[in-house]
């Protein structure tokens, strides 16, 4: 028997013996045991211990035939005949290199030997770059999930968060990728990603009704793991989900997303069949599924959450003033809490039926969404209080008995400082204001001349004795002259070359100085302006700023129908 | 353009426009531009080509010492009401995404930020303008509450270069891509691709950019590998000090410096401050032309209220000389140094006998 009998034979096809200590996991044909099917005495010039190397020798004549096969060479290139070619090293130039054949990676050297002729020295080294390869598949799965997990991992709005799972999932995980959410009233909103030429996924998104969904779908919804993947990619393409697929030539799996209860999604994945799901596949596709349910079920919590914080924070923020002739508004709210947009401070004016307004702005104890909450009560009662009562020190003070009820009623103990005022437009196209204190800063007036004047009104905290001393002043603005009501965010907010020093009333006065050209929104903005200025990014309490300028339009009396009503309640019973 | 010569395009009424600004006159100044409209001008031609250049000379008015702040304050005002009262005549309805057009937090000048997104509008987006100074956190809820397709922000100054980046890194993490515009990222952008993120001139431009989700993603990520050397937050955390030991030098070389008013002494401790904030800025983005550019415009802006180039260049080497153990902070303040005019270089070489 010669060589020429085993040219032919595949290295993998079992023939030969395996030595179990060195067989390597990918086939049985690792042996050092001579094949039964060559004739030994052939290689009679082998010493044994040729037999036990780890290498193959093949000794070439120098004209490149082959003189001699090592059993281990013959082994590792069973094509190999004394006398015939050696294909294999066909372009091997260098003394060393490394090459595929037969599936196995072989190590090649050639060594000239002195006599003459070459030996080729061959070692498998398959088993040395498998662990390297199986590591870098291991990096990239590591490296792909940090990133799924950098991206995911910020709370997103709900439809950005399903975005970002099929943008992601394209191309590592599938050259489709469909989720689809689970249905909210019968419809169910689905989001796609397919890889486009430059790699980049193309997004596009749609809606479903729950009927239709795919059966696998459905199931996968409702915690049922599909087995049935043969018909999975026909009812992916069916959905019209998979375009130019043709369903024989696609691997599609379907996983599910975990959410809290039940699982928020699922994810279809679909790639040429060429390129299957191994098990490896597979155990990423979930790790991914795993952190793609969790931001999805965050970024819903989240919305649900917010919906309903949304709605509570708009009934308490403050309401713009109410459009009186006469007069221009302008005002400012910056929250202690910038993710919140409620705070303790609070502003706001009514209509009175003679043309004027109720107009008042204040702080009251605490900070945060327990403040906010009670100046919502405060703003009601205002609002209950001034169809009763116009005069602004009977108004205050009927203020603070109705708030006393309530604290006293819920042991809350809570308080306030504020300005109220009424202002009548007067017939020159100048105001009149009356103002009343409650504990509060007193209000500001730019004056035509651009010098700024502090009211005298001081008074007691609204909400903590039965019957709180209230000062009250009237003054008349000429056209063009702004009053300016503020909350002690402005003047105690803390800056300076350290940051410990208070804006203080001095400086605000200064900055307001010559500014009586500016209108009331200007104004207002200017106040929040230097405060901002002055705190240079520091933490601050609440901001409000209410202004209200002399426009000097003359007020329509013959547009008021309605006549002034006497006051309904009389002085005395208002301190009692 | 036909319309240029017979008295109703944006250049013939911007005179009259200007002078309505002066006077803080609303009625006629939204009379100028109903005008406009109402001859056929479309609104973007007015926005632009009005409104803006207008903003633009009232900024100038205000450096070069003409106008008042309360001046300036009054005619933005008036150009905000036109901004408006433009918007609503032309009432576009926008089938578009959502774009979020925000001024950083800090940041005052609203009014470019607003016609940037008047013109978007106009282009067929759903824009919400969240006004001036936008709190990083306000953002971000707001992000999170309503879907936004993308986030234009606005920055002015230079020197909110560092808060402006954690602002758009904040949208990044939200998953929105963010477009940036205004004078704080240099005239050419250069500051914004530093900082990895999409950068358009004016408003036009913004649009096109929007309408190409995939460019706007694929932005180089951000480049400043240069912070590992900590001295943009030393700095920072040594601004008190620094602005205590340039007053202290103040004081010895002025020799009326005892004798300013508490307002005197505010604006110089925010001038002493301005300088700091404009060389950390340069320090995060490591460009120090972002500092001369600085030192040149605050130079022209003190000259004109008669605060001379030698004062500023007396500072600069105190900072420079405080600053020995910042390498690239006192090569900046050098160079802002050597920036200054000449008169006043020679002024500071010869310091007060």
């Amino acid at each position: 028997m010669t060589g020429a009998d085993v040219r032919d034979i595949d290295p993998g096809d079992g023939r030969f013996t395996p030595s179990p200590p060195q067989a390597p996991a990918w086939s049985p044909a690792a042996s050092t045991a001579v094949p039964p099917t060559i004739d030994s005495s052939e290689f009679a010039g082998w010493p044994e211990i040729v037999e036990h190397l780890r290498e193959g020798l093949v000794l070439c004549g120098p004209d490149g035939l082959v003189w001699q096969v090592s059993p281990v060479a013959q082994r590792l290139l069973p094509e190999i005949v004394v006398g015939g070619a050696c294909a294999a090293f066909d372009g091997l130039d260098g003394s060393s290199a490394e090459i595929v054949h037969h599936g196995r990676r072989l190590r090649v050297r050639r060594v000239p030997l002195s006599a003459g002729p070459t030996c080729w020295y061959v070692e498998d080294v398959s088993e040395d770059t498998g662990p390297a390869d199986e590591l870098a598949a291991e990096r990239a799965r590591s490296a792909f999930l940090a990133v799924v997990g950098e991206k995911l991992g910020n709370p997103l709005h709900p439809d950005r968060a399903a975005a970002a799972v099929v943008r992601l999932a394209v191309p590592t995980l599938a050259e489709v990728a469909v989720l689809i959410l689970a249905p909210r009233s019968g419809r169910a909103r689905w989001w796609r990603a397919r890889r486009d030429d430059d790699d980049l996924p193309t997004l596009d998104r749609g809606v479903l009704a729950a009927a239709e969904l795919p059966a696998a779908v459905t199931d996968s919804l409702h915690g049922v793991q599909p087995h049935a993947v043969d018909w999975l990619a026909e009812q992916a393409v069916e959905a019209g989900w998979l375009p130019g697929m043709d369903a024989a030539d696609a691997s599609v799996r379907l996983v599910a997303l975990p959410g809290r209860d039940a699982p928020v999604g699922v994810l279809l994945v679909a790639r040429p069949a060429a390129r299957w799901y191994t098990d490896d596949d597979l155990d990423l596709l979930r790790a991914f599924a795993d952190r793609a349910g969790a931001a999805l079920t965050t970024a819903l919590l989240y919305r649900n959450q917010a919906e309903v914080a949304d709605t509570l924070q708009a009934s308490l923020l403050p309401v713009e003033p109410a459009e009186v002739s006469g007069v221009q508004w302008g005002t400012a709210y910056r929250p202690a809490q910038a993710g919140l947009r409620i705070g303790g401070d609070f502003y706001g004016s009514h209509r009175l039926p003679d043309g004027g307004a109720v107009f008042f702005l204040g702080d009251v104890s605490g900070k945060g969404v327990e403040a906010a909450v009670f100046t919502g009560q405060l703003r009601q009662c205002l609002h209950a209080l001034h169809r009763i009562e116009a005069q602004p020190a009977r108004l205050l003070r009927l203020l603070n008995d109705a708030l006393l009820e309530s604290t006293l009623a819920h042991g809350q103990g809570r308080f306030a400082t504020m300005v109220l005022g009424v202002v009548r437009p007067h017939r020159d196209g100048g105001l009149a204001l009356t103002l009343a204190g409650g504990g509060h800063l007193p209000p500001l007036v730019v004056r035509s001349s651009g010098e700024v004047e502090q009211l005298p009104l001081n008074g007691m905290l609204i909400g903590v004795v039965p019957d709180p001393r209230v000062s009250q002043v009237s003054t008349r603005l000429a056209p063009g002259e702004t009053c300016l009501l503020y909350s002690d965010g402005v003047t105690e907010a803390r800056g300076g070359r350290r940051g410990a020093e208070q804006l203080g009333t001095e400086r605000l006065m200064q900055a307001l100085t010559g500014c009586q050209r500016m209108p009331a929104p200007a104004l207002a903005e200017r106040v929040e302006q230097i405060t901002c200025d002055w705190l240079a990014q520091r933490d601050h309490d609440d901001i409000a700023v209410l202004a209200l300028r002399a426009t000097g339009t003359r007020p329509h009396r013959h547009l008021h129908a309605v006549p002034t009503p006497t006051p309904v309640v009389r002085e005395g019973t208002t301190t009692s | 353009m036909t319309t240029a010569t017979t008295g109703t395009s944006p250049a013939a009424l911007y005179p009259r426009y200007l002078h309505c600004l002066a006077e803080a006159d609303e009625p006629a100044a939204v009379e100028v531009a109903r005008e406009l409209l109402d001859a056929g001008v479309p609104a973007d031609r007015v926005l632009l080509d009005l409104v803006a250049p207008a903003q633009a000379e009232v900024g100038e008015r205000w450096a070069r010492n003409e106008w008042s702040v309360a001046q300036e304050h009054a005619a933005t005002h008036v150009s905000e009401r036109v901004v408006a009262s433009i918007a609503a005549y032309a009432n576009p309805r926008g089938d578009r995404g959502r774009i979020v057009v925000a001024c950083m937090d800090g940041e005052w000048h609203a009014l470019p930020a607003r016609l940037v997104a008047e013109v978007l509008r106009l282009r067929g987006w759903q824009v919400t303008f969240l006004g001036a100074s936008v709190p990083a956190a306000h953002l971000v809820s707001y992000l999170h509450r309503h879907d936004a397709y993308a986030v234009a922000l606005a920055c002015a100054l230079p020197m909110r270069l560092p808060q402006a980046h954690r602002m758009i890194e904040a949208c990044q993490r939200s998953d929105v891509p963010v477009v940036v515009g205004g004078r704080g990222f240099g005239a050419d952008g250069r500051w914004a691709r530093r900082l990895g993120v999409a950068w358009a001139p004016d408003g036009p431009t913004a649009a096109d950019l929007l309408g190409d989700e995939r460019v706007l993603r694929a932005v180089a990520p951000a480049d400043l590998a240069h912070l590992a050397d900590d001295e943009y937050a030393g700095l920072v955390g040594r601004r008190g000090e620094l602005i205590d030991s340039a007053l202290a030098d103040l004081a010895q070389r002025i020799p009326g410096f005892g004798d300013y008013t508490p307002a005197q002494l505010d604006s110089t401790v925010s001038d002493l401050g301005y300088i700091l904030d404009f060389l950390a800025a340069a320090l995060y983005v490591d460009d120090g032309s972002l500092f001369t550019e600085f030192v040149d415009w605050l130079v022209t802006v003190l000259a004109s209220r008669g605060v001379p180039a030698a004062a500023v260049g007396a500072t600069l080497r105190h900072y420079a000389g405080v600053l020995h153990d910042f390498p690239r902070a006192g090569a900046y303040v050098r160079a802002g140094g050597a920036s200054l005019p000449a008169a006043g270089r020679r002024h500071s070489q010869s310091p007060e006998a």
